[in-house]
């Protein structure tokens, strides 16, 4: 992995110690809030429901196991004992305290982190797939270039106060397990075709994003040349950093842009800077990438063989490892290791939140079994991406006593849920107790399993940082007079098929939303034509019709139903 | 409606609420409540003094009912806030 250099060492030593001022000039009176306020969002530093939160920055989502532990250590010392993984691969602490704030942030330094553009109208941590550098479907590891990424966007002076918040998300693999599809710009590592054919490039989507407009990307280029990649980039921020508007918080990501200018329109404008643009002094020279891809060197590992005895055997013995291995254990490129997901989301617990203990438990299995890298996943796992399989047993006993073995990986119960109104300024309704009341509902693991892969996603406002729009099962919370009602959306998708969820009908109160999401996973139980036919695939076969018959009743109450919620707008 | 002035305090962020002999305080039911226009103005000018002096800060007039002669909050989100963390 990445490692800082003397750059990378002092710049982020300065900016503590700039903070750190900017802290005793807050407290001092020097500086007011409306002063301060952009200052500490810039250092991820939030004030929410309860108290401050500080979002640390995990580059890409990979963590070494000195850093995971130090993250432990902050849990422990200046927070309550847990953290939370979020979607854009990083983790919050929910009670930090103001006057703490520099000495967590020298903390962070001191193992190469930061919570740098965390927060505010800048490019956030650019994420990618979890499985990067060891899926078997990889083209090109891009972690790589998600760090050529990160080293270009940390404080670029163009783009450090953009219209709106802006999102990047690269794949290298034929699966997307990036959610690209769902960023301001998605980039895909592809091979070339024709012209281009024995070459790799990128693909680059653009205007992607949920909120309260969702939309899918849309492709703006099919094949981008490698070396051209922060030019092209630039064009297109610069392009958007002009025309972004401004003027309303509510039309100011690039998707908007795009969706009024139109994909062509904005295409021409991106080709016509990037002609512009004096791309020799911006594209990545030769070299620097070669330095940069030599700390994402593949692991010397040797190949082993496929098929372990000890595996073997306590798969016929353990039904639970059985089931763990068969939903959590993923292959590798090199025959005899695997990819380990540690699902955060055992029945009952609040998704995304490790405690402590449990971080330090995963750093130990990273650094005896897992070559020393731990990965967080934007569905907000955790994942050992170098284990041997005959460790398996031994990395599952680990998992086991730190609570953390339970093996629902994509599964109904692997559900991504923001913080809520539990601890968020912004939400409208809880999402912890809705996740926790359907992972309880749906804990029968031999239950879940029979449902098959079906992704379901929870946000507590229509901001939508449970990526509810993209869930198979999408679940909003809102407020109707008062009350926390939930708003459920069927379709989404976050990946190569990637599709924004519609809403089925009128919202459900809070004590009615698991009985809800069982009907509806009974009626595609009812409907699937057989166990290979996934619900999203079942769905998009026999529309919505079935599922709404079941949830509001005969046609004449499910006209009803739509002609309230047309009423309410929703 | 009656209301009362919550905040948080600045230098940990915790929720607090403003009392009556200006100090303030945790639990929502020690909280002054403003029952005409006038009783908002004067505390609203208490919590800005406060903000002045870097105590606390995000403050903000909360409409409140009476339950017993004491302040209980009446939206979710101040539920769980009076509740000095999540419900969870």
């Amino acid at each position: 992995m990445y490692r800082y250099d003397e750059f990378d060492h002092a710049f982020v030593k300065a900016r503590v110690a700039q903070f750190s001022d900017q802290v005793a000039r807050r407290l001092s009176g020097e500086l007011t809030e409306d002063q301060f306020k952009p200052l500490r969002l810039q250092n991820g530093l939030y004030l929410q429901l309860h108290a401050y939160m500080l979002r640390v920055a995990i580059p890409y989502g990979v963590l070494s196991a000195r850093q995971l532990r130090r993250l432990a250590h902050i849990a422990r010392t200046w927070d309550r004992g847990f953290g939370h993984f979020t979607t854009r691969q990083n983790i919050q602490f929910n009670w930090t305290r103001l006057v703490d704030a520099p000495a967590i942030l020298a903390a962070l330094a001191e193992v190469e982190m930061h919570a740098i553009q965390t927060s505010g109208n800048c490019i956030r941590n650019v994420t990618t797939d979890p499985f990067a550098g060891v899926a078997a479907d990889e083209i090109e590891d891009p972690r790589v270039w998600a760090e050529v990424l990160r080293q270009w966007s940390t404080i670029h002076p163009e783009f450090s106060f953009l219209p709106r918040k802006f999102k990047v998300a690269l794949t290298g693999a034929a699966e997307d397990r990036a959610a690209i599809l769902f960023h301001d710009i998605g980039i895909r590592l592809v091979k070339g075709r024709g012209a281009d054919a024995g070459t790799t490039g990128f693909a680059i989507y653009v205007g992607g994003g949920q909120g309260r407009t969702p939309y899918v990307a849309q492709e703006i280029k099919a094949f981008l040349p490698k070396a051209r990649l922060l030019s092209y980039l630039e064009a297109i921020m610069r392009v958007y950093n002009l025309h972004g508007r401004r003027d309303n918080l509510y039309k100011a990501r690039i998707k908007i842009l795009v969706n009024a200018l139109g994909i062509e329109e904005f295409r021409r404008q991106v080709e016509d800077e990037w002609a512009r643009i004096d791309a020799p002094s911006i594209d990545l020279p030769g070299a620097e990438h070669d330095r940069i891809a030599r700390y994402f060197a593949p692991l010397p590992l040797k190949p082993r063989s496929a098929a372990s005895t000890a595996v073997s055997a306590r798969r016929r013995s353990d039904a639970a490892f059985d089931g763990w291995v068969r939903n959590n254990v993923t292959g590798h490129r090199v025959p005899g290791y695997a990819v380990v997901t540690i699902s955060l989301k055992a029945p009952g617990m609040i998704p995304g939140d490790a405690t402590d203990a449990q971080m330090d438990a995963v750093a130990g299995l990273a650094e005896r079994y897992g070559h020393d890298e731990i990965r967080v996943t934007y569905t907000q796992n955790l994942v050992l991406a170098n284990v041997a399989r005959d460790d398996l047993p031994a990395v599952y006993d680990g998992l086991t006593a730190a609570g953390l073995a339970t093996g629902n990986a994509e599964l109904i119960t692997d559900i991504i849920a923001c913080p809520g109104l539990d601890y968020c300024n912004l939400a409208n309704a809880r999402s912890i107790p809705i996740a926790q009341d359907i992972s309880r509902r749906f804990a029968d693991p031999a239950r879940a399993e029979a449902i098959g892969p079906l992704r379901l996603n929870i946000s507590g406002c229509i901001n939508a940082c449970g990526h509810h729009h993209a869930g198979n099962i999408g679940i909003l919370g809102v407020d109707k007079k008062g009350t926390e009602h939930y708003q459920i959306t069927l379709g989404g998708s976050p990946r190569d098929d990637a599709e924004v969820g519609a809403i089925l009908g009128p919202s459900f109160p809070a004590e009615a939303v698991a009985d809800a999401i069982e009907k509806i996973v009974d009626v595609y139980l009812a409907a699937r034509r057989d166990k290979t036919e996934t619900f999203l695939a079942a769905y998009r076969r026999i529309g919505a019709d079935p599922f709404k018959a079941a949830l509001y009743g005969n046609d004449a109450s499910h006209r009803r139903a739509a002609r309230e919620l047309a009423e309410a707008g929703a | 409606m009656p209301s009362i002035v919550t905040a948080n305090t600045l230098a940990s962020g915790e929720v607090v609420y403003l009392a009556s002999d200006g100090r303030w305080v945790r639990a929502i039911t020690d909280a002054a409540i403003a029952a005409t226009k006038a009783d908002a103005a004067m505390l609203d000018a208490v919590a800005a003094r406060a903000v002045d002096a870097r105590e606390v800060t995000a403050v903000y007039a909360m409409d409140v009912t009476v339950v017993d002669g004491r302040p209980a909050p009446i939206s979710v989100r101040e539920k769980i806030r009076a509740a000095l963390g999540p419900t969870v």
